[in-house]
């Protein structure tokens, strides 16, 4: 159940202010005491979690509770195997989750495809797709395995060391890759990731590369509507 | 020629402006020039606003068969009367732009608007000014008349269904006054008012009775509010704005005429019923609950944003009678302060709706949404709307809300109370359901290329928006004509100050109440920015269960808002009131059939020999 350390190592920015760190490392510590989980329930790990949710193993004291959407969730529990089908929605929604936000593998099925390992239609693993923060390995894991997880994520987030939604944008065009290579070349989602890894100045020399060319060929961006008053022709989506 | 008179001819001239312009294009801006220099003529009254003056006479008197008819303004009409001018002239504004041109586009006549417009304000204005019950009856026809042309600008249908029921208040108003003369044998109010103290309970309860009947069917007192909400929504939407403000309030004037200043609320306590434990008082307060309520309840069911408006224009007035029937001096400082309020944000609401109407061309709750990004001007204007109609502070709806309530509570009146919260509760869930429907969720596809509604129509809104939000601060600008009018009219006298009210009981201090909720917002405020860079996203990008969407699929529900609730209260709506109103109709036709037949089949020979036989038996004997 260790943590396999596929990291690519991050540089931290230098700061000049000395509280800027003791400020950060409050706000880590109050990120690891209050999570909201959006479980994207895809396998037979799903029945693992109720138990592990109510009353006889309680999530809830440690801070962890449901949520019913991503854009209020932290947390994105994959529980068991992800077909094909599947996989194109949890990463639309992995993408519509707010930073920073951590992704969970439950069951050997997210580690290495496990029983299905032959079938044609599942993703055999989930790190290739999504940058994965722990794997709870086991088929399937008890719920004392999913709180130990969690309980593993909560101090690597109080550490500072659980920021792999930041290799999502750093290395976008590997992970891109691997989409594509399974989705095929006209796979887009709503969100741009490469406009938003720009707008939080995530971006680096992996961010862009040979996929994120393929799909900016046909990539039509979402813009957001502002208020305005005047409505200016052809501007937005129609292009 | 005093300055009453002055303001009569003004608004006169207002009428012939109206009529002289025509359809030009600046029709709409003189009018509400002239609309603005009535304003500046009350404004030149407003000693008697602020209890300087106690009248201003007219010199203008008709003495018709040793019946004297004269006019004057006290505070009580200057407060109705300032409200009308500056409704009229906000509506005329509001219409003179960009909506005339469309209005004129369609068919219809700016003239005719304009006129039927300057008529309701005249008539309103004559009607406040009558001296005694008689001129008030006049008034009160122009009054009636006028509306009717307004209201049949947008439908006829409903404006005959309006008309019906005027006429039947008028016959009631009429029937009461007769009895007033023949019991105290004068129309003056000093002397009625002096007379009726010396009258039994039954002259009383038929006197009373018939006027407020009559003067209800105005104000839309449950059970004759049937003709209000569609004669309303149907009206082109400037005019509704001006209908919704202020029109049915001329009955409350009306009312708080004859029941305060003439008979006395003191003295319907002293009315029991029989066989109860009410008093005519208690009788009175429940009416205005269940005007709160039932109307307030109807409207979370409307899909016409003009009708859900309507509604609610009907339940408000219930919390005016309710405040004044306490009649002590908050809860009728509450009721009088509630009229200036309501004016306010009932107008912001329709004109905000109006502008909705005018980009997308539909009031349809079904059909909108998303209309935020495009027409954000129009939603503020509406969001403050909502805050006062659904009496939340930091708006001037939750002044006379609290006053009263407060009232209520001090009358020991729990279940009354519980009646008011119960129409707040339906009022905020319906109002929500408004704003929610309208401008927030999913943009239509249809809609992509609206704009903001233009300035001719925002100006006014915003104006509007700002009296709201000042008299929500600030209530005791409008505390301080109330309290003249409670002076004039024998009610027991609010204190007050600038942010609200003193009382041994808790008062309220709405300059503290305010800056507090403005602190919160800028608390909030801080930490949003002081957080990291935000990002805008589309409404596309967004979770549905894991799927993609589309702009052609519909993600967010309007139909069939609120169906747990309407589960637990639908068996509840059973249209009584129509089938009332429908058994009246059919039994007025079978009585009309009845005599028809009577008329048409019967025996003239016969009759004449009877009447001629019945003339000579009175001559012999």
């Amino acid at each position: 159940m260790k943590r396999k350390d596929i990291s690519i190592p991050v540089e931290q920015p230098k700061r000049s202010n000395p509280l800027a760190n003791v400020f950060d490392e409050l706000m880590d510590f109050c990120r690891s005491r209050s999570m909201f989980m959006l479980h994207y329930c895809t396998g037979c790990g799903a029945i693992e979690l109720p138990p592990a949710m109510t009353s006889r193993f309680d999530m809830e004291r440690l801070g962890i509770q449901p949520m019913v959407t991503p854009r209020q969730a932290d947390i994105l529990l994959i529980t068991g195997y992800v077909s094909i089908k599947t996989l194109k929605r949890v990463i639309m929604t992995y993408e519509q989750m707010a930073s920073p936000k951590y992704v969970v593998g439950i069951c050997s099925c997210t580690v290495n495809g496990g029983m299905y390992w032959q079938s044609y239609a599942t993703a055999k693993v989930l790190k290739d797709y999504l940058p994965v923060d722990i794997y709870i390995a086991g088929c399937m894991p008890r719920p004392e395995a999913v709180i130990e997880g969690l309980r593993e994520l909560m101090s690597d987030i109080k550490q500072g060391k659980a920021n792999s939604w930041q290799r999502y944008y750093k290395n976008y065009d590997y992970y891109l890759g691997n989409q594509q290579k399974l989705f095929g070349d006209n796979w887009q989602t709503p969100t741009d990731i490469i406009a938003e890894a720009r707008h939080y100045n995530l971006i680096s020399e992996q961010t862009e590369g040979k996929h994120t060319a393929v799909l900016q060929q046909h990539q039509k961006p979402l813009e957001a509507f502002e208020a305005r008053l005047k409505h200016q022709q052809g501007q937005a989506r129609e292009q | 020629m005093s300055l009453l008179d002055k303001l009569l001819i003004l608004s006169l001239l207002t009428v012939v402006l109206a009529l002289f312009m025509g359809n030009r294009k600046m029709a709409g801006w003189s009018v509400t020039v002239v609309y603005a220099g009535q304003l500046v003529a009350l404004w030149m009254m407003s000693g008697l606003g602020y209890g300087e003056i106690s009248e201003i006479r007219s010199a203008v008197e008709l003495t018709i068969w040793q019946y004297r008819l004269h006019w004057q303004f006290d505070a009580l009409s200057w407060f109705f009367a300032f409200i009308t001018v500056a409704a009229a002239m906000l509506a005329s504004w509001f219409s003179a732009g960009g909506w005339a041109q469309a209005y004129r586009e369609q068919g219809g006549s700016i003239r005719l608007f304009n006129v039927a417009l300057a008529l309701n304000v005249l008539g309103m204005l004559v009607l406040l000014a009558s001296g005694e019950l008689l001129s008030l009856f006049i008034g009160w026809e122009l009054v009636s008349w006028a509306t009717f042309m307004l209201l049949a600008l947008g439908s006829m249908r409903y404006a005959m269904h309006y008309l019906v029921y005027a006429i039947v208040g008028a016959v009631v108003i009429l029937a009461a006054m007769l009895m007033t003369y023949v019991q105290v044998g004068s129309l003056e109010f000093n002397q009625v008012a002096e007379a009726a103290a010396g009258l039994d309970n039954t002259s009383i309860w038929w006197i009373g009775g018939l006027f407020v009947i009559g003067f209800g069917i105005k104000m839309a007192l449950l059970p004759f509010h049937l003709w209000q909400t569609k004669a309303y929504a149907a009206t082109p939407g400037p005019g509704a704005a001006f209908l919704g403000a202020i029109s049915s309030r001329m009955g409350l004037f009306a009312i708080v005429l004859i029941l305060v200043k003439l008979i006395g609320i003191s003295r319907l306590l002293e009315m029991p019923i029989s066989f109860t434990f009410l008093s005519a008082r208690d009788l009175l307060a429940w009416v205005a609950v269940f005007t709160i309520i039932f109307p307030t309840l109807t409207a979370l069911r409307q899909h016409d944003a003009r009708r859900l408006l309507a509604w609610h224009g009907i339940g408000q007035g219930g919390y005016m009678l309710l405040g004044i029937v306490v009649a002590d001096d908050l809860g009728s400082a509450g009721g009088l302060m509630h009229v200036f309020n309501h004016a306010t944000y009932q107008a912001v609401l329709f004109m905000s709706v109006t502008a909705v109407v005018y980009r997308t061309g539909t009031s349809d709750l079904n059909k909108l949404g998303g209309l935020f990004t495009r027409m954000p001007l129009s939603f503020l204007a509406m969001l403050i709307g909502i805050i006062g109609l659904a009496g939340l502070p930091p708006m001037n709806g939750f002044v006379s809300k609290w006053l009263v309530y407060r009232s209520l509570i001090i009358d020991g009146s729990p279940m009354l109370f519980l009646g008011t919260v119960i129409g707040t509760l339906g009022t905020i869930l319906s109002v929500y359901k408004l704003i929610h429907n309208t401008f927030l969720g999913q943009l239509r596809l249809e809609h992509e290329t609206v704009e903001e509604a233009p300035l001719s129509m925002v100006l006014p809104m915003m104006l509007l928006s700002a009296v709201i939000f000042t008299t929500g601060f600030f209530p005791g600008l409008v505390l301080g004509w109330v309290a003249s009018v409670q002076a004039a009219v024998g009610l027991p006298v609010l204190a007050y100050h600038a942010g609200g009210i003193d009382s041994a009981n808790g008062g309220l201090d709405m300059i503290w109440v305010v800056s507090v909720l403005l602190a919160g917002f800028a608390i909030a405020t801080l930490i949003f920015f002081s957080g990291g860079r935000s990002r805008r996203v589309h409404q596309l990008d967004n979770y549905a269960g894991g799927h993609f969407l589309t702009a052609d699929t519909r993600y967010q529900y309007s139909d069939n808002f609120y169906p747990g609730l309407m589960h637990l209260i639908g068996p509840w709506y059973r249209s009584s009131f129509k089938r009332m109103e429908q058994g009246l109709v059919s039994m007025l036709d079978f009585l009309s059939m009845l005599a028809s037949g009577w008329h048409r089949h019967g025996h003239p020979s016969f009759y004449l020999l009877t009447l001629v036989v019945v003339v000579l038996f009175t001559v012999v004997m």
